[in-house]
Order: structure tokens, then C-alpha cells, then sequence
């Protein structure tokens, strides 16, 4: 069943699924509710956790896309809740967050302990991930140091990272991005987890302004980038993983994948979590793979 | 009295121009001098 607001985009995807003979159109997300269905994918800008609660209530399995810090926020709080009533919400279930949770996930496997993660990404999707983009550029960054969340305003911290080609070197900041609270669940006695975005001049010297002119319907291309940090046998290392592609493109896949080992049983628990604290990685990774949507490691020497 | 207000006013709008040219202008880093991407396969996904 599809849902979104704009009838000529739900148009378009319905023709392009049309050999998908269970596909349903309607107007309004709240038919979710009222319709037979298992799991739910929630990719529209705002209002998961309202959503989220009420679908797994009805017993519905919930995917959310979001990656707004508030939303994040109140879908994780609906753990206990989910957990009692053995229904599953996944949450930030895209580009970034999601197969960077994926990617950490698997590259903190070939830690004894992991001691930090760094995130970055570069790239939107659609116009509403762009304006979310946008939004989160001016607000307030939570890094999480020594124990302990530490707040930074965004466009700060200036960092170049270095993406998978085609994307290459982007300087990055800090944002009001999700991936740290969804890490730091997954890494228990972790030091330092902080997320970063790419922006440009332009960016950031409109970053407190409304956006000066709509969005693309699409970003284009777009990467992302995981450092882990951490002791091997008592030493530290760094491996760094990446993939490239067009976020929208890529984080649908993700959302894709992550439904079917929903509806597989193929989850650890029960509950509210980002990817990497409910799903073992190697599996989806194989499944994005087959899917286009390909991983890279770094090799050399990590500035 | 009116001439130190218009020194400090000017001051202030003279460093808050530098501040801005600073903050948008250079660059995070260096980029890496050696190595580069591979895509994980085989071993790496096991």
C-alpha cells in the first residue's frame, strides 16, 4: 500500500509498481491504521512518533526514514513500549542514519573495544531531506563525550572528510543529526561518537535563513563516511567505511531490506533501535549489495 | 562622547567582517596523501 500527500508523485511510483498487484492508493498516512498490513514504512517528513505509536499498538511493525533529532528522540522513547507489546520500530533506517549504523556496526566487529565512532555524511534526497538538511545545519549538534552528551551549535567544528569517488573531500560540520544517540545504544562503553554534514560556503552563510530557493527533486549523488576508532590487541586502529550513491536512491533500499528481515525474523529483539543495535550487519549488507547499494573501506593512511 | 561610540561601532562592524571572511573561508584539513577506496567483497563481508 502507498501513501503520500503528493497524488502526482503517488501516481508515478504506483505506475512503476504496477506488476505489484497488492498496491493500494490513498490519500492519508492514518489509512495505515485502518489497513490489513504488517509493517509500515514511514518516509514522509514529520510526525513518525505519533504514528509509530499507534501502529505498533495495532500491531503494525514500524520502518521510520526520519532523520530529525525530535523524532529520533521520541521513537526511541517508545522502546519500553514496543518491547511489552513484541513489535519492532526501526529506526533511522536510511542513508545517514542507517547503513552508517550498518557500517559501524560492522567495522566495530574487528575492535576488542571501540572507543570512537565519526560520522559524515554529503548529499540530500528529495526536497524534504534537503530541507531537513538545511534545518539541521543551524541547530544544535549532541556529540557524545566521556559518558556524556555535549551540545555544540551546528556549522561548527570544521572538518574535511574524505568520501568515496566521486564525492571526494567535503569540509563538514556539526549538525543536528540523529546518528550519535542511535550509536552510542549499540557501543556500550564508547568515549566519543559525533555526526558531521557537508555543506558549502553557501550553506552556512544562509544556514539561519529560510531556504533561499526550493529544493532539487532530487540532490544528485551523495556519500557517506564512518570512522571507527578503537584497541585490537591492545593497540589503535582506525578503519574507515564509506559508500556512494544517491541518497534518496540508496536509503529507500535500505528501508527495502530492512523490512523483508523484519517480516523474516531476522531481528535481535523486540523494540525501538537504530539499525546496528537491532540487526546483525553482515546479512543487510550482503542484501544492499545485491541491491546496488555497495560498501567501501578506506586504505591508507587516515589523516 | 559621540566620536568613541562611532570608533566603537566601527570597530565592532570591522571585526565582525574579519570574524565572517575567517569563518566561511580555508578549509578542514588536508586530504589523505596515500590510499584510497576499495569496495568490500569476499572476505570483507564474512
Amino acid at each position: 500500500m502507498l501513501c503520500d500527500t503528493d497524488l502526482k508523485r503517488l501516481d508515478m511510483v504506483h505506475r512503476a509498481l504496477e506488476e505489484e498487484r497488492t498496491v493500494t492508493v490513498v490519500d492519508t498516512a492514518e489509512a495505515v491504521l485502518a489497513a490489513d498490513i504488517d509493517i509500515v514504512i514511514l518516509a514522509h517528513p514529520s510526525g513518525h512518533t505519533d504514528l509509530a505509536r499507534q501502529a505498533i499498538a495495532q500491531g503494525i511493525d514500524v520502518i521510520s526514514g526520519s532523520d530529525d533529532i525530535v523524532e529520533v528522540k521520541g521513537l526511541l522513547d517508545l522502546d519500553p513500549l514496543a518491547t511489552e507489546l513484541g513489535r519492532t520500530i526501526a529506526v533511522g533506517a536510511g542513508f545517514a542514519p542507517g547503513l552508517t549504523c550498518l557500517l559501524a556496526a560492522h567495522a566495530g566487529v574487528r575492535f576488542d573495544q571501540v572507543t570512537e565512532i565519526h560520522v559524515a555524511k554529503a548529499g540530500t534526497g528529495g526536497p524534504a531531506c534537503a530541507r531537513q538538511h538545511h534545518g539541521a545545519l543551524s541547530g544544535t549538534a549532541r556529540d557524545w563525550r566521556d559518558g556524556g552528551w555535549v551540545e555544540r551549535p551546528g556549522g561548527t567544528g570544521r572538518e574535511l572528510c574524505w568520501f568515496p569517488t566521486p564525492i571526494d573531500g567535503r569540509d563538514c560540520y556539526r549538525a543536528a543529526l540523529p546518528d550519535s544517540m542511535l550509536l552510542v545504544r549499540s557501543f556500550p562503553g564508547i568515549e566519543r561518537v559525533t555526526a558531521r554534514m557537508a555543506a558549502n560556503r553557501r550553506d552556512r552563510l544562509t544556514m539561519k535563513l529560510p531556504m533561499l530557493r526550493p529544493p532539487h527533486a532530487e540532490g544528485g549523488p551523495g556519500g557517506v563516511r564512518v570512522e571507527v576508532r578503537g584497541t585490537r590487541d591492545g593497540a589503535f586502529e582506525t578503519h574507515v567505511l564509506g559508500s556512494m550513491d544517491r541518497p534518496g536512491l540508496a536509503g529507500g533500499t535500505v528501508a527495502a531490506v530492512v523490512a523483508v528481515a523484519i517480516l523474516n525474523d531476522r531481528v535481535r529483539r523486540p523494540g525501538s533501535g537504530g539499525l546496528s543495535e537491532l540487526f546483525a550487519p553482515l546479512p543487510l549488507l550482503h542484501d544492499l549489495a545485491d541491491r546496488g547499494v555497495r560498501a567501501a573501506a578506506f586504505e591508507g593512511l587516515v589523516a | 562622547m559621540i566620536n568613541m561610540l562611532r570608533r566603537a561601532f566601527l570597530a565592532f562592524g570591522v571585526a565582525g567582517i574579519v570574524a565572517s571572511v575567517l569563518r566561511l573561508r580555508g578549509t578542514g584539513g588536508t586530504p589523505p596523501q596515500e590510499g584510497g577506496w576499495r569496495e568490500l567483497s569476499g572476505q570483507d563481508l564474512r
